[in-house]
């Protein structure tokens, strides 16, 4: 089947198997390989990306269901000149360790801070509870997503 | 009710292997620009050793860390090291690099010393520059000793060197010995809420004080602590791999083998006392493994506290701490009522 759908802002198509996911489509069609194939089945979070600006397990969604839709992905957020504010923070506490929940984590983090400028710490655990990190204990994952929401306030 | 309670967790920690020889080599090479090149074989997994590693090939150099470009992890070109486990990297294959590094600035020091009219001795290495020690307007920069050692002494300022940990081996008969080089110490205090009529337990603060020597990156230490303490709290309280009568795991997804998420974690507040290890590179020992071993015994502790009953099998699931709630209460019961 063809599928069309914008991908970081472009248009993009695709002839693919019905039973491929997004996240097969994004990785094998489009070597857009920042999600990650954790488990395959929903439950890590790995492989989150922002469908029409929300964030969801790509492992869990058929790539038919883009048609016309807006995928957003790790790669699209920095651009040469600069990282994303939260790509940022994430550098600065040294967030990630291995770094492999890292896209997902901050894909997550950039929809609450898209409907939620100024959230609490809870508010934060709870929009990456679905994000599995074995490294980091999460303290400075959440640190670096409240400086991220600061610094984006400031400057818009 | 929720039952509140404090526990304590103490340890210590071996760094590197039991007595067996666990080396590191490495090999640093100052550049004629003034930069310098490490080799060493050990692997980066996220925990920053690399970081760590130009960090004291720099120290010693006198140079920033930025100067030190690290190449690792590649068999064919790297010297050899036994690997990033046991906690040992800062410790083993830091001295391997402080030496290697002490060995090419020894070269650039008596390729400097007849230009500034003194003993290599009477040098040292600091800011991108080869100075007289107590006159440090006496220099020449390190670009220029290094270009000058290669292209008119004709030696190359390079340095290799390995490092394997002194031990003893163990007396059979009196079982004396000195297994490690060094040890690492810690204690940590957890403060849990402990749901009594359901067994749920819920770390809600943890302090950690860690002497891993000298810190030499902070923020990567704390990285360590914090990651270590998620790790002991799935130990304590969720992680369990079932098994059949098979031997197949029956719990092999992560939605039936539970680690803990953003929401189990506690505040932390994270001590890292200071403490120089003489036979640590600048004092270094290291802080791997051992951040996730006080947390079980300080979660056990705080749930005896909350509720009064001893966890003796881990994960302290629910389950279990409510089937030891309901003896305990039994028993209380029972010495309770009058004798008949
Ligand atoms: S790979 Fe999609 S949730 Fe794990
Ligand atoms: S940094 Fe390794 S899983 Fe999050």
């Amino acid at each position: 089947m063809d599928v069309e759908l914008i991908i970081n802002g472009e248009e993009k198509t695709a002839s693919i198997p019905p039973e491929t996911t997004l996240l097969k489509l994004l990785r094998e069609e489009f070597y857009l390989t920042g999600a990650k194939t954790g488990c395959d089945v929903g439950d890590c979070g790995a492989c989150t990306v922002l469908v029409d600006g929300e964030a969801v397990n790509s492992c869990l969604m058929l790539a038919g269901q883009l048609q016309g839709r807006s995928v957003e992905t790790i790669e699209g957020l920095a651009n040469l000149e600069d990282f994303h504010p939260l790509q940022k923070n994430f550098e600065d506490l040294g967030s990630l360790q291995c770094g492999f929940c890292g896209p997902g984590m901050i894909l997550s983090a950039k929809q609450l801070l898209e409907e939620n400028p100024e959230p609490t710490k809870q508010e934060i655990q709870d929009a990456i509870a679905g994000n599995l990190c074995r490294c980091t204990g999460y303290t400075k994952i959440v640190e670096a997503v409240a400086d991220a929401a600061k610094e984006m306030r400031e400057e818009p | 009710m929720i039952r509140k309670g404090k526990g304590i967790g103490c340890m210590w920690y071996p760094i590197g292997f039991t007595v067996a020889a666990n080396p590191s080599a490495a090999t640093v090479k100052v550049n004629e620009d003034g930069t310098a090149t490490l080799l060493t074989g050990t692997v980066e997994t996220g925990q920053g050793s690399l970081t760590v590693l130009g960090q004291i090939a720099a120290e010693e150099l006198g140079i920033s860390t930025e100067d030190v470009h690290v190449v690792s992890a590649d068999t064919d070109a790297t010297p050899m090291d036994t690997g990033a486990i046991a906690s040992r990297t800062t410790y083993v294959t830091g001295n391997a690099i402080k030496l290697a590094a002490e060995k090419a600035k020894e070269i650039l020091f008596e390729v400097a010393a007849p230009m500034l009219n003194v003993k290599p001795s009477q040098l040292e290495a600091a800011d991108r520059k080869v100075q007289v020690k107590g006159f440090p307007q006496r220099f020449l920069p390190i670009d220029e000793v290094a270009l000058q050692a290669q292209f008119v002494q004709g030696q190359p300022p390079i340095g290799s060197a390995s490092y394997n940990p002194p031990t003893v081996d163990m007396d059979p008969e009196t079982g004396q010995g000195k297994p490690f080089s060094t040890y690492v110490y810690a204690t940590q205090i957890a403060e849990v809420e402990v749901d009594d009529e359901t067994g749920d337990v819920n770390v809600t603060y943890m302090a950690a004080a860690h002497d891993c020597g000298t810190a030499i990156n902070p923020m990567l230490v704390e990285g360590q602590i914090q990651g270590g303490i998620s790790m002991g709290i799935g130990f304590a309280l969720q992680e369990e791999m079932l098994f059949d009568e098979k031997g197949v795991q029956i719990n092999p997804n992560l939605t039936n083998y539970i680690m803990p998420t953003s929401l189990d974690m506690p505040d932390i507040d994270v001590d890292i006392v200071e403490n120089f290890d003489p036979t640590g590179p600048f004092g270094a020992k290291g802080v791997g493994e051992p951040t996730a071993v006080p947390t079980a015994a300080a979660i056990c502790n705080a749930i005896y506290d909350a509720v009064g009953v001893r966890i003796t099998s881990l994960p302290a699931t629910a389950e279990k701490v409510l089937a030891l709630i309901k003896e305990k209460n039994e028993k209380d019961i029972k010495q309770l009522s009058p004798a008949e």
